[in-house]
């Protein structure tokens, strides 16, 4: 029963887009604790109860992601930079609401 | 150099080497697991030490146990379910030295609660007064299965 | 959903799955899709496979290897049947994809089955009439489990592609080709230099991954010039 211990952030492409409706994998993530910038598709994918996603460079956690009966909790760490398509209202309107 | 070690609420924290770990009595038993694959259902053997070992002669007011293993990961369950022969500190699988991926050289086992509870490269235990919870407990798993596949399953 | 067309013989242990996929986006060469089969009483088993036809090609296909105990991997290459219905999600990935325009030269570093995706990046360069420089090793047991064994001889043939491989099992008489695992002698003989800056894709099971990666950081080869993709077992 040998199985790979981990396998890398690729795997997860069709997860984040069945949540994000876009591509993660090329996203670049900033390690909170080492610093070093790598994209999400090189962390390291490991199965426990749920999934988690750690840093390439340093181990420490990416992405915790808790699959629970009524819904995933996801908790990010580290800087994720990525763009969804299409533009958005975000200027704030004349009585200040957004 | 690997030790575990057994601290927290306790009189005096207790260490072993790997020297005086492997010393201590040792137990080969077998325990059904049921596999990712739902229609098999594996027969494994484990050899290690019975946590009621580890624990003889020990002192405590705690009710609950955080098991941490290398690089941060914590599960926490009831001191209860540690004894009366259900669980142990494995080194050993099919008769061979635990490997890495599987948790070894050490990880606890603990068959009848879900599976990860039974930490992967374990290095002691911190008995605490209060439940704390753990790693995946935090997340929000507690008394949840994997809601795709059976509540109990080998999965690496 | 997708329906599938044919499931042909690619190796002893392989099949590729040809399907009929109405809605399909188009992908890029390297990119996978999630297949999941759910069982009578509603028990879901998902896996990745990655896409092996070219962009260009008009039907989807995805080759998947038999693994022992593979659950998968078991029912796709022996029950699956033309008629049936296959629901997958895709495609996905950005991080492990090649199209002609990123340019080259390619180097391609397959391990047994993870010769699909980079097969998808030849036959797209192909479909595209690229002249751009690839070399491809195939690191495989022995020779009757290479996939798309007559497609590759006939992409060897030609001046500007060049593939070799590794036999890591018992090599044929005769054999004047590689034996054993990728080693540094091996891709000093026939990778691209390092100041070509060549766009390096590697895929596989973990350990020849971990390997290969080990080797070119050796060869001090650019690691942002560098995509992987692990296959666990998982795969199965």
């Amino acid at each position: 029963m040998s199985e790979a211990q981990w396998l890398d952030g690729n795997a997860l492409a069709g997860t984040f887009h069945q949540w994000f409706g876009t591509e993660l994998t090329d996203t670049p993530r900033g390690c909170q604790s080492c610093g070093a910038v790598s994209p999400v598709g090189a962390h390291r994918l490991y199965r426990g109860a749920g999934l988690v996603l750690r840093c390439p460079v340093c181990a420490d956690v990416a992405l915790q992601v808790a699959s629970l009966p009524d819904r995933q909790v996801l908790r990010f760490a580290g800087t994720w930079c990525f763009e969804i398509a299409g533009s958005a209202q975000l200027a704030p309107t004349a009585d200040g609401t957004l | 150099m690997w030790s575990f070690t057994i601290q927290g609420a306790v009189h005096r924290p207790v260490r072993w080497t790997w020297d005086e770990f492997r010393a201590l009595a040792s137990e080969t038993f077998t325990v059904d697991i049921h596999c990712v694959t739902k229609w098999s259902k594996l027969e494994t053997s484990w050899g290690g030490v019975s946590l009621d070992t580890l624990l003889d002669g020990m002192e405590t007011e705690a009710q609950y146990v955080t098991a941490w293993s290398d690089g941060g990961y914590t599960t926490n369950l009831p001191l209860e379910d540690l004894s009366g022969g259900r669980a142990w500190v494995v080194h050993e699988y099919g008769g061979e030295p635990l490997e890495a991926e599987h948790g070894g050289p050490a990880r606890l086992l603990v068959p009848h609660l879900y599976f990860w509870k039974s930490a992967k490269w374990v290095r002691g235990l911190t008995l605490t007064v209060d439940d704390e919870p753990g790693f995946w407990e935090a997340a929000g798993y507690h008394n949840y299965g994997d809601p795709w596949r059976e509540q109990r399953y080998w999965s690496d | 959903m997708t329906t599938v067309e044919a499931v042909a013989d690619e190796s002893p242990r392989a099949k590729t799955i040809t399907l009929d996929a109405p809605d399909w986006p188009g992908h890029i060469a390297g990119q996978h899709v999630d297949v999941r089969l759910t069982a009578e009483d509603g028990y879901q088993a998902e896996r990745s496979y990655s896409i092996a036809s070219a962009p260009e090609d008009t039907r989807l296909a995805l080759t998947v290897e038999r693994i022992e105990d593979g659950e998968v991997s078991a029912y796709l290459t022996e029950e699956l049947r033309h008629g049936d219905e296959l629901e997958l999600r895709g495609p996905v990935g950005g991080h492990f994809t090649w199209n002609v325009d990123d340019g080259g030269p390619l180097l391609l570093l397959a391990g047994g089955s993870g010769l699909v995706p980079l097969m998808a990046m030849l036959r797209h360069r192909a479909a595209q009439s690229s002249r751009v420089d690839a070399r491809l090793l195939l690191s495989i047991r022995s020779l009757e489990d290479t996939l798309y064994r007559d497609e590759l001889a006939k992409l060897g043939s030609d001046q500007t592609t060049a593939v070799h491989y590794t036999i890591t099992g018992a090599a044929p008489p005769g054999w004047t080709g590689f034996t054993g695992r990728l080693n540094t002698t091996m891709l000093q003989a026939f990778a691209p230099a390092r100041d070509q800056r060549p766009r390096i894709f590697v895929c596989g099971p973990t350990a020849f991954v971990e390997h290969a990666a080990d080797l070119l950081v050796e060869l001090q080869y650019d690691t942002d010039t560098i995509r992987a993709e692990r296959f666990g077992p998982t795969g199965g």
